[in-house]
């Protein structure tokens, strides 16, 4: 077994991705009662997922983390076309799949597999682990019912679940953590090359949550699997993830390496979500940078930079111009205008903003007077 | 503090006759003194169809004026219970045992008139399920007049001047008293919430895991007020959760809860520097901890096992099963706990600990006794 601690291989930069999203947007159309629409008012649009690129090559774990409500489930699951995209493109090993249907959608959700978040509501409790693990390899009309056991078998080992004891026993039977165990198993007997994983341990104890981690660490070097790893716990991204993705809003904010990002975020919104952590040292709050409000509506986002309702450094550009996904020369990318930005030069005359120029931002998300 | 927004129609009918009722009933509610709990023995057991479940065993801690206790362990450790059991809203049929004086009298086994007296009064509840606490039907408002005018013979636009003000405390603005629930974000409900059980300025706070469901970001905004609300008007509070480093941040006294037992207990800083109980070892290390660079990282762990079935609880120490430095004598034999200093533990082993803290810290260690499990 690996230890968590131990620093995961390198992946080669220039190495083929697995999975690609190209500028992905997915957005849920709302629906207009009887009056609006004979007023011809159309229904709000929520921009949940608003122009994403994502590469997750062979063997490597990426993380995703944000607030609630920023669009990290919709990437996920429209990643595994469980949500049909808008626009943009989605490519598996170079093959767009982005609108693939039938056969091809078939073929391709045998290659992703998704893992969900609540390991109560995510199994069926009137079929045995047994049954729950042999629905995928049913569905895809895969093997005999010898062969098909003999998989379900191997996927329990996999996840360090004895399948002796445990195949013909019912969910209700077993711990949160091997409940989790289980739809882990139940992912990987289709023998998938990419996983999401949505918030695979935020339901469980503190006490076993190493444990699922440390599973996903170890499969993704022993199979070579390719996954994507959302949650709203930072902390435990820094444990197994290679490279970190932050999300607001709809749109990734900054992105780079798992410890460039933990250790020296730059991006106003991570530096804010790193701080929001609680620490373990007692009485180490000082310094605590608070972000006050809520994310704004994706019905309604905000003009300019997305994070322009609740950043302390707002300025005029800020609220104009939404900045680019720049590269910065300490190794991420991030999308602030602070770091300077190309589309930004055509403003000249716009205040910018930047660092230690705090400004006052209220509760409401509305701004108040600068004060300085 | 006093609001100033003009758009509620109370406070346009406001009329100085109702400042000074208000400022009457804020003097009146602020002269109320934090409030000192003392557990003593407590045991709490559910009837099943199996049997009587020993959720509690013999539980004992105090909560000085003025301080908050952190209450924390897994799922099935019976944290919330305790809770329940000193606000009186225990399932019928639990037995209770022990004594829970709160300054001096006795609120456990209360009859439902003498609890009224005493809920949000002198005890009040700040619960883990902010959508599930607030009625849907009423608007926020009517939800926290409907409180205060039931332990506070005052106006109803009295009462809403104060819940505009406990509004303006928790961060939300006046005007929105007139939403109803459903308009509300998770974290602003729960702000409403933390409000209502602000209202009356009860000297004992119960937060029972105010913040599991939230996202780190609103999990800060929340402590932070909790936090300023116990600085400026010093309430005792205990705080009920699985995360040790929002005990860390807000609570002097520390209570580990293991398997319905104490496991471990005393002030925080000591408990999570040097830690006694094998429990709360683990605890401690399967905490993920954000990279500091040029260090290496600290190795995550995790506890094998789960918590024993507390309808047959196992005659040894209940943690034996999972602990791995576990010894015959543990599985047989209860241990009694054992004060070093201000901090005190249920361990066989207790002299052992710094050897045991350093083993802890390593996987190897929880892995061995995981093969088995």
């Amino acid at each position: 077994m690996s230890d968590l601690h131990t620093s995961r291989p390198a992946i080669d930069p220039d190495a083929r991705p697995i999975v690609e999203a190209r500028d992905l947007k997915t957005h849920f159309q709302g629906r207009s009662g009887i009056f609006s629409a004979l007023a011809g008012v159309k229904p709000p649009t929520a921009k949940a997922l608003d122009g994403v690129d994502l590469r997750i090559r062979k063997s490597e774990i990426v993380g995703l983390v944000g607030e609630s409500g920023c669009g990290k489930s919709t990437l996920g699951m429209s990643l595994v076309r469980m949500y049909q995209p808008t626009d943009g493109r989605i490519l598996y090993l170079d093959d767009d799949i982005t609108r693939a249907e039938g056969r091809r959608l078939k073929d391709y959700r045998r290659q992703a597999q998704i893992i969900f978040q609540d390991p109560y509501s995510s199994l069926n409790p009137r079929l045995t682990i047994g049954q729950v693990i042999e629905e995928p390899l049913v569905i895809h009309d895969i093997g005999n019912a010898a062969e098909r056991r003999e998989r379900v078998v191997r996927a329990l080992d996999l996840v360090r679940i004895p399948a002796v004891d445990n195949i013909d026993r019912y969910p209700s039977d077993l711990s949160g953590g091997q409940r989790q165990r289980v739809a882990i198993a139940r992912a990987l007997v289709l023998e998938p090359t990419f996983i999401v994983a949505d918030e695979p341990v935020s339901m469980l104890d503190v006490s076993i949550q190493a444990s699922v981690l440390e599973l996903l660490d170890e499969l993704s070097r022993k199979l070579g699997l390719a996954i994507l790893y959302i949650s709203h716990d930072i902390a435990t991204v820094g444990y197994i993830c290679d490279h970190v993705a932050v999300m607001y809003l709809g749109r990734i904010v900054e992105e780079g390496k798992a410890e460039d990002i933990l250790s020296a975020p730059l991006h106003p919104y991570t530096q804010r979500l790193m701080a929001a952590i609680p620490r373990m040292d007692p009485g180490d709050t000082a310094g605590r940078a608070e972000i006050r409000g809520d994310v704004p509506s994706p019905m309604n986002v905000p003009q300019g930079c997305r994070f322009s309702s609740r950043c302390p450094y707002v300025a005029d550009l800020c609220r104009a111009v939404e900045p680019e996904l720049g590269q910065h020369p300490a190794g991420q990318r991030v999308r602030c205008h602070i770091y300077g930005s190309e589309g930004a030069k055509r403003f000249p005359d716009l205040q910018r903003p930047e660092w230690g120029r705090i400004t006052e931002v209220t509760d409401a998300g509305t701004l108040a007077q600068a004060s300085s | 503090m006093t609001s100033t927004s003009l758009a509620t129609p109370e406070n346009r009918t406001a009329s100085p006759a109702t400042m000074q009722a208000l400022a009457t009933l804020n003097d009146r509610l602020a002269a109320k003194p934090a409030a000192h709990l003392r557990v003593e023995k407590l045991s709490i057991a559910y009837s099943t169809a199996r049997g009587p479940f020993h959720a509690v065993d013999d539980v004992s801690f105090e909560v000085k004026p003025g301080t908050n206790l952190g209450l924390v362990g897994e799922s099935g450790c019976g944290k919330s219970t305790v809770i329940k059991a000193l606000i009186g809203l225990q399932p019928e049929g639990t037995k209770v045992s022990g004594q829970a004086l709160l300054d001096g009298q006795e609120i456990l086994g209360l009859s439902e008139r003498a609890l009224q007296d005493v809920r949000w009064t002198k005890i009040s509840l700040i619960t883990q399920s902010a959508m599930n606490s607030l009625d849907p039907v009423y608007c926020i408002g009517d939800q926290i007049c409907e409180a205060i005018q039931a332990h506070e013979s005052v106006s109803r636009a009295t009462a809403w001047a104060r819940a505009e003000e406990m509004f303006a405390l928790v961060g939300l603005p006046a005007s929105r008293l007139h939403d109803f629930p459903h308009q509300f974000s998770g974290g602003m409900r729960q702000r409403t919430v933390i409000a209502m059980a602000l209202a009356l300025n009860a000297g004992m706070l119960l937060a029972d895991e105010p913040t599991t469901a939230l996202d780190p970001i609103m999990q800060s905004q929340i402590m932070s007020r909790i936090r300023g609300i116990h600085e400026h008007m010093r309430r005792s509070m205990i705080l009920v959760t699985h995360d040790i480093a929002v005990v860390a941040e807000t609570c002097e006294n520390t209570v580990v809860m293991y398997a319905g037992k104490v496991a471990e207990k005393g002030p925080t800083t000591d408990v999570l520097a040097r830690p006694l109980h094998p429990y709360t070892m683990g605890l401690q290390n399967a905490f993920p901890r954000l990279p500091v660079k040029g260090q290496p990282r600290q190795a995550l762990i995790s506890i094998p096992g789960i918590v024993p079935n507390l309808l047959r609880p196992p005659p040894g120490c209940r943690f034996a099963g999972r602990c791995p430095f576990a010894t015959e004598r543990c599985h047989i034999e209860a241990p009694a706990v054992t004060a070093v200093g201000a901090q005190s533990a249920a361990c066989h082993y207790i002299d052992r600990a710094p050897e045991f803290r350093e083993a802890a810290a390593r996987p190897e260690t929880w892995r061995k006794l995981g093969a088995g499990a």
